[in-house]
């Protein structure tokens, strides 16, 4: 809007208003009456708006008439009331005269002038309205804009924006930061590296400088020397130094407090840690010793003893005895309670007093009482060689004691023998070289005997023995070259040492012996053991000790039969049997696979263990696995180990398989009655009445069917057929009615059953 | 300068005059001149944006003639 355009209103409107001062004031009266009287102009306004263009014509009669309303107003003319009211709303706005601005009066209530607007924004501290072209803003020194308006030039100062002037803050910051940042960059490159060469310092000024250093030094001595000096002849030194022993004599220091008690264990302080301690509290009437105590301390133990309680310490810990054995503490019953029977032991000391020192002093003499019983000292350490050393090679075996004879003589003659024999026995045992020599002489080599018996002087005996003696002396002679053989003679002769015993019972069994016997049992066997013993000369001389026996009625030892019966059995069977010829036929060819074990006996042919793998325990104990290895053991030596034939599939076995399920009725059921039947019987439900009928009617069907003749009907017609022919002997027959049968007797069949 | 109508359907209806370098708070103060209401309770509505106190009517895209919706909290 041009604010040409605008001065007319303003005109028309002061026009107006001198024009009719009682119009406006009438408007004024209405604005009080309704206090909603802006909304009552609008809507006034608007209908004038409306009805504008509709009106143009009747505008000017109609402000007239509201003219005339206002002079109705002031009561000249008195007009009938619903006239007016119907006049007031249709009454058009007053600057109806240029009808293209709005009407200043209608619009002065929903919008205010440019100059109102610009008043209320002076007050609000806005700019005023921008008119076009209209004002001219220049800008001034200190940035504030200078508008000129119509009413004259002012000053526009914006608001402070708080974005603006955050923004601005934040840059200063940055900047500040930054500049912080570049003093101290530059301090730090002003600072002297450690690889810097000094320039400014060279040699002759740092001579410069120690000089004058200690030149000052020395200044500084004299003069205190002078100082000394005036001191002493002043007398003052003496002085000083007395009154500060006085006053270190009077220091409170460590002495003083010698024998105060700490309540605390000597293990909390820790060395080179400064500690402070205090006096406990006390009653002031008890009468107690002072006790130190530091507070912390103080508290870290009942805390500590929180905690123990809490963890609910264990009664018993294995540690408890050797940490006794350490300490000689009394043995202690149940000590756990002893805090709650005495109350809580704290520990302490003394200040001054070194009680480690006391508890080491104990400690060592314990030791020393100790050390007087044991010693620490173990065997040296040596290194272990592979090889004996001289000391342990020089160990001899022990030789075994011979049992002494103890001879009883009853004659010269006897002893003389018999001290001759001990001679010879003891001259053999000693070398093999002394064995050589006996060989060499034939000495009498006998065995050793214990007469037991005094009355016992059997010459029987003595001519047995002398008949023994010379059958080895010349077996020896016989096998002098063979040395072993020799020592295991000698070796036998020890131990045969004695093995001959006379005494009651041998006579006893010497008696037994004459009994005579038949068959094979008794003394015959020994018969056979001697040839035996003749074919196998290497067997053992004790036999033909035997032997000698024999003539005397041969009462024997039984050690000694046993002996030969063994050696029989080792003897007499190879070791390998004799392979079965193979050229024999058949069955050398079978007993050789038999004992070779390509084939299996029946008798070996038992169930293996393998086969009954899945009845065995799964769970069994080492034990019984013991159990078994040892069973198996003897079972594999039962067992053969030799290669057994490789196993085959049977090419040709096809077995016949059929299978056939019986009814109860003994009947052959089909596969599918078969089935009926099996889930009849696994269900235990049976089938139902009318299927049971069907089913026995259908049996009784099929029965009949099988009866039925498979060349004849039923009625037997081809049979009765034949039997017409053969009586007619013709090859035809004729059939016909009942009245032909008349007529033709012969040749007709009449119907009726046969039966 | 611009004119802008701001109408709440309830029987008030202004035109005002302002600048678009105004901030829609200025001219909240403006209608609340114009009107009697405190500047506080008015709220100024195109559609469901709700106009910021602190951004200018020209941001805003207000031209001249422009309504907008008034409300009140």
């Amino acid at each position: 809007m041009g604010s040409s355009k605008h001065k007319k209103k303003d005109k028309k409107k002061r026009h107006h208003s001198s024009d009719s001062s009682d119009g406006d004031l009438s408007s004024k009266h209405r604005k009080k009456r309704h206090p909603s009287s802006d909304l009552s102009d609008v809507d006034v306004s608007n209908k004038h708006k409306k009805h504008k263009k509709h009106h143009k014509k009747k505008e000017k009669p109609k402000d007239k008439h509201s003219k005339y309303h206002s002079s109705d107003d002031d009561v000249i003319f008195v007009p009938p009331p619903p006239k007016i009211s119907r006049n007031e709303v249709r009454t058009p706005p007053p600057p109806s005269l240029t009808p293209p601005p709005p009407p200043s009066i209608s619009s002065a209530a929903d919008s205010l002038s440019i100059d109102e607007t610009n008043k209320i924004r002076a007050k609000l501290g806005l700019k005023p309205l921008q008119m076009e072209n209209k004002e001219t803003t220049k800008s001034r020194d200190d940035g504030l804009e200078v508008i000129a308006g119509d009413e004259g030039e002012f000053v526009h100062k914006p608001a402070l924006s708080l974005t603006e002037k955050n923004k601005s803050d934040k840059i200063k910051a940055r900047i500040a930061e930054k500049k912080e940042k570049r003093m101290i960059e530059n301090k730090i490159l002003n600072v002297k590296k450690l690889a810097d060469s000094d320039s400014e310092e060279d040699a002759v000024s740092w001579v410069k400088k120690t000089k004058t250093i200690q030149d000052e030094m020395e200044k500084a001595k004299k003069r205190a020397q002078e100082l000394e000096e005036m001191d002493n002849v002043f007398g003052v030194g003496d002085l000083i130094e007395e009154s500060t022993k006085s006053e270190m004599k009077n220091f409170y220091s460590s002495k003083h407090l010698k024998g105060l008690e700490v309540q605390h264990s000597m293990d909390e302080f820790i060395e080179g840690k400064d500690v402070i301690l205090t006096l406990q509290d006390k009653d002031v009437l008890a009468e107690d010793a002072d006790v130190l105590v530091n507070v912390n301390m103080v508290d870290n133990e009942s805390y500590k003893q929180n905690i123990d309680r809490r963890k609910q310490r264990l009664n018993y810990s294995g540690y408890d005895e050797l940490e006794d054995m350490d300490i000689d503490s009394p043995n202690v019953v149940l000590g756990k309670y002893d805090e709650e029977i005495e109350g809580l032991k704290k520990k302490s000391f003394k200040l001054g007093v070194d009680e480690y020192k006391i508890k080491r002093d104990t400690i060592k003499e314990k030791l020393k009482k100790k050390l007087n019983q044991e010693t620490l000292n173990t065997t040296q350490l040596k290194l272990a060689s592979d090889y004996y050393n001289d000391t342990e090679m020089s160990v001899k075996f022990k030789k075994v004691k011979k049992k002494k004879l103890r001879v009883n003589p009853l004659k010269a003659d006897k002893l003389e023998r018999s001290l001759r024999l001990a001679n010879n026995n003891a001259k053999e045992n000693d070398d093999l070289d002394d064995i050589d020599d006996i060989l060499n002489d034939k000495p009498m080599d006998i065995y050793n005997m214990k007469m037991e018996n005094e009355d016992d002087d059997d010459m029987g005996l003595q001519l047995a023995l002398k008949k023994a003696r010379k059958l080895k002396q010349l077996e020896k002679i016989e096998r002098k070259p063979d040395l072993a053989d020799t020592l295991i003679k000698t070796e036998y002769n020890d131990n045969a040492l004695g093995a001959i015993v006379l005494n009651s019972t041998a006579e006893f069994c010497r008696t037994l012996g004459d009994i005579p016997t038949y068959g094979k049992a008794g003394n015959r066997e020994e018969e056979e053991d001697e040839s035996l013993m003749d074919y196998d000369k290497n067997n053992l001389k004790q036999e033909h000790a035997v032997d000698s026996d024999e003539s005397n009625d041969g009462w024997r030892e039984v050690e000694m039969e046993k002996k030969l019966i063994d050696l029989k059995t080792i003897d007499s069977k190879p070791i390998l049997e004799p392979e079965p010829d193979l050229g024999k036929g058949v069955a050398g060819a079978l007993r050789l696979a038999m004992s070779k074990g390509y084939i299996e006996k029946e008798e070996n042919a038992r169930p293996s263990a393998s086969r009954f793998a899945h009845l065995q325990a799964k769970n069994y104990s080492i034990e019984d696995k013991t159990f078994l290895a040892e069973d198996d053991k003897l079972s594999r030596r039962d067992r053969y180990s030799g290669p057994t034939v490789e196993f085959r599939e049977k090419d040709s076995y096809k077995p016949n398989i059929k299978l056939d399920y019986i009814d109860d009725d003994g009947h052959l059921l089909c596969e599918k009655e078969a089935f009926r039947y099996l889930s009849h019987k696994f269900h235990g439900k049976g089938p139902g009445k009318n299927k049971i009928e069907k089913r026995i009617k259908k049996a009784e069907q099929e029965a009949l069917m099988k009866q039925m003749s498979s060349t004849d009907t039923p009625l037997g017609t081809l049979n009765m057929l034949q039997s017409k022919q053969k009586e007619t002997q013709s090859p035809y027959i004729v059939l016909s009615g009942t009245k032909s049968t008349h007529q033709n007797h012969g040749g007709s069949i009449s119907k009726t059953k046969i039966g | 300068m611009i004119e802008i109508t701001c109408n709440d359907r309830l029987g008030k209806k202004v035109r005002v005059k302002c600048n678009p370098e105004d901030t829609i708070g200025d001219l909240k103060k403006l209608i609340a001149a114009q009107t009697g209401t405190k500047w506080e309770k008015i709220i100024l509505k195109k559609w469901y944006t709700i106009f910021k106190d602190h951004i200018r009517l020209g941001d805003y895209e207000i031209h001249d003639g422009m309504n907008i919706e008034l409300y009140y909290q």
